[in-house]
């Protein structure tokens, strides 16, 4: 067990260093998202006078960004990661740790997102100064929702990853998938295929925490199942298919490309 | 050190190894290939491009899956993650460090990666640094290195896992003259004192004699030479002779010579010629010294042709081994 946590803690510091050290980019990309999200709240004012867009409310338009963000960098996280590493020509000896790849994988996402929780937490800040809208945060109701909200989108973020290992070449069309996740997050949460979508379903619930004053506690437990399962269903599918690819990689040799 | 799984496992044992690139059309790099590498051997991997050196390197290493036949390191099969435990390897074109980390960074997370504690790993980051060389470099980024310090680095890196087997692919490539030299000291040094196993490719003959004690040679995916640097270098030695002769030599005397000993000549001038033959297997020195003597020939010098390596590997990828 231990080989899996201090090979866990390289990653998580190899990243923060490399954060460190090109502090420009991690810059620019926060001011980014926080541009971004600007745009969408003065859009939204224009348009509706300020209420009434996306969700309902202005809080509905700072969760589902919020969301968008973590979700953005989850699956970005876990794609890219892996690569990045391709491109740094590292992933044959990531690959040879004892651990696995898969956790290797799975640790260079988790990292590099509590490394971006850092980052994000400041912006949601700043968004709530910039609406005047302050949300409840109820941390121990809103983590594990988030958790089982993230772990869909890390199973597409593996798959996709597994796929860039064998088609190199495939990765900008993944970016679009980051705006399909957009419109994952604004469908609408009724209907029963609805729960089938990552992150819809995810996103309602949070935002009865945060926007409502649920606790979660006070969520149906088949809610929180159906959550639940739909983690579970996109994890595992990710994960499967991330195996898959991973053999056709290694029948072809394609691992050491980039 | 860690303990090997099978106590009395050889370091690697090849079996009727064969990759096939799958692809519209399949490329066999590795064509039957049995090999065994017992604990503490320092073995070369010789062959001309493309004869599938890297291939078996990264099956060796779980990089690629094999079409055929079985590969174990320490008798546990290299597709399975728990051979990782056992194997660490620089490769041929790949970067092997991270560019953006420093010396001391990059050799504190390949440690880590192989599930180490910082202080498990300290004093053996510490001793490696100063093995190579590294101190003064030691927080400068990878990417500032010279190309010999990055391989030194890689080196290191591969080393600092605390593997028993270590595969270096093409280590000394793209190092001057100077610094392959200095490297493959390094490595023959750090093969003896550690007694790791080695399986080391590359195309410098020079650092194949130097480092390793026995060597495979391979051809179109085939082990067509597994035999130990010294006992192939005697068998070539052995039979080759360098003569320089005095006044020109004649036809007559050169064709007998051709068709007795294959004479190679190398330099012929008004007074001199210079030549190699090599006497084969049921012949002697002697009748070699009788056919010039009653020939009128003389004699100037007679040394043996010390064989390198190099020639021995040209003329067996030839076919030229008897
Ligand atoms: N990923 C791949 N897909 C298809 N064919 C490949 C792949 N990698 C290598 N080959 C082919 O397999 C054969 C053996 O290649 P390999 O790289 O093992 O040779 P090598 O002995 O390492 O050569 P070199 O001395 O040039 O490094 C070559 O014909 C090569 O073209
Ligand atoms: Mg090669």
């Amino acid at each position: 067990m231990n080989t899996y946590l201090w090979s866990f803690w390289a990653i998580l510091r190899r990243q923060a260093i490399e954060l460190k050290r090109y502090a420009f980019n991690t810059l620019s990309s926060l001011v980014t998202i926080y541009v971004v999200f600007l745009l969408l709240f003065l859009g939204a004012r224009f348009v509706a006078g300020g209420e009434a867009v996306f969700g309902d409310t202005l809080e509905g338009l700072i969760v589902g960004f919020t969301m968008w963000t973590f979700a953005l960098v989850a699956y970005s996280d876990v794609s890219w990661a892996v690569m990045r590493e391709a491109q740094q020509g590292m992933l044959e000896q990531l690959y040879m740790s004892p651990t696995g790849f898969r956790w290797v994988a799975i640790s260079l996402a988790v990292s590099s997102f509590v490394v971006s929780f850092a980052f994000v937490a400041p912006i949601m800040g700043l968004m709530m100064v910039t609406t005047g809208r302050y949300l409840r945060l109820d941390l121990p109701s809103l983590l594990p929702l988030l958790a089982l909200t993230l772990a869909a989108v890390y199973g597409i973020g593996l798959a996709v990853a597994g796929l860039a290992l064998v088609f190199k070449r495939i990765q900008a069309a993944f970016q679009i998938l980051q705006f399909v996740f957009v419109a994952f997050l604004f469908a609408p949460a009724e209907p029963l295929w609805a729960k089938a979508l990552p992150l819809t379903w995810g996103t309602e619930l949070i935002g009865r925490v945060v926007v409502g004053g649920t606790r979660l506690a006070e969520i149906p437990g088949v809610d929180l199942l159906l959550l639940a399962a739909n983690g579970a269903f996109w994890l595992g599918l990710g994960i499967l298919a991330f195996g898959l690819c991973e053999r056709a990689a290694r029948r072809r040799g394609l691992l050491g490309h980039y | 050190m860690r303990a090997g799984s099978g106590t009395e496992a050889c370091a690697l044992e090849v079996k009727d190894l064969v990759k096939v690139y799958p692809g519209r059309t399949p490329v066999t790099a590795v064509d039957g290939v049995t090999m065994q590498v017992e604990r503490g051997e320092v073995v070369g991997l010789l062959g001309a491009n493309g004869a599938g050196k890297t291939t078996i390197i990264k099956i060796i290493c779980g990089l690629l899956l094999p079409t055929g036949g079985s590969a174990k390191v320490f008798g546990v099969p290299c597709h399975h993650r728990s051979a990782s435990r056992h194997v660490s390897a620089v490769l041929e074109g790949s970067r092997n460090v991270y560019w953006r980390l420093s010396v001391r960074e990059n050799l504190a997370f390949f440690a880590g990666l192989q599930g180490m504690s910082p202080r498990e790993s300290r004093a053996r980051i510490e001793e490696l640094i100063a093995f190579f060389g590294l101190t003064e470099k030691r927080s400068a980024v990878a990417n500032k290195l010279s190309q010999g310090m990055k391989q030194k680095l890689a080196v290191a890196c591969a080393l600092v896992r605390g593997t028993e087997l270590v595969l270096l692919d093409e280590p000394t490539l793209g190092l001057d003259v100077e610094t392959s030299h200095e490297l493959r000291g390094l490595i023959a040094e750090l093969a003896r004192s550690q007694r790791r196993t080695v399986l080391l490719s590359s195309h410098n003959m020079g650092v194949v004699e130097a480092v390793c004690a026995r060597v495979l040679i391979l051809a179109r995916g085939k082990v067509i030479t597994d035999d130990h640097v010294d006992q192939l270098l005697n068998g070539f030695r052995t039979r080759g002779y360098r003569l320089v002769l005095q006044g020109e030599l004649a036809d007559p005397v050169a064709s007998a010579l051709q068709e007795r000993f294959s004479m190679r000549q190398l330099s012929s001038t008004d007074h001199r010629a210079e030549l190699e033959v090599e006497i084969a297997p049921g012949h002697d020195f002697f009748e070699l010294v009788d056919l010039l003597r009653g020939s009128g020939v003389e004699v100037d010098s007679v040394s043996r042709a010390e064989p390198n390596l190099e020639e021995v590997f040209l003329r067996i990828v030839r076919g030229g081994k008897a």
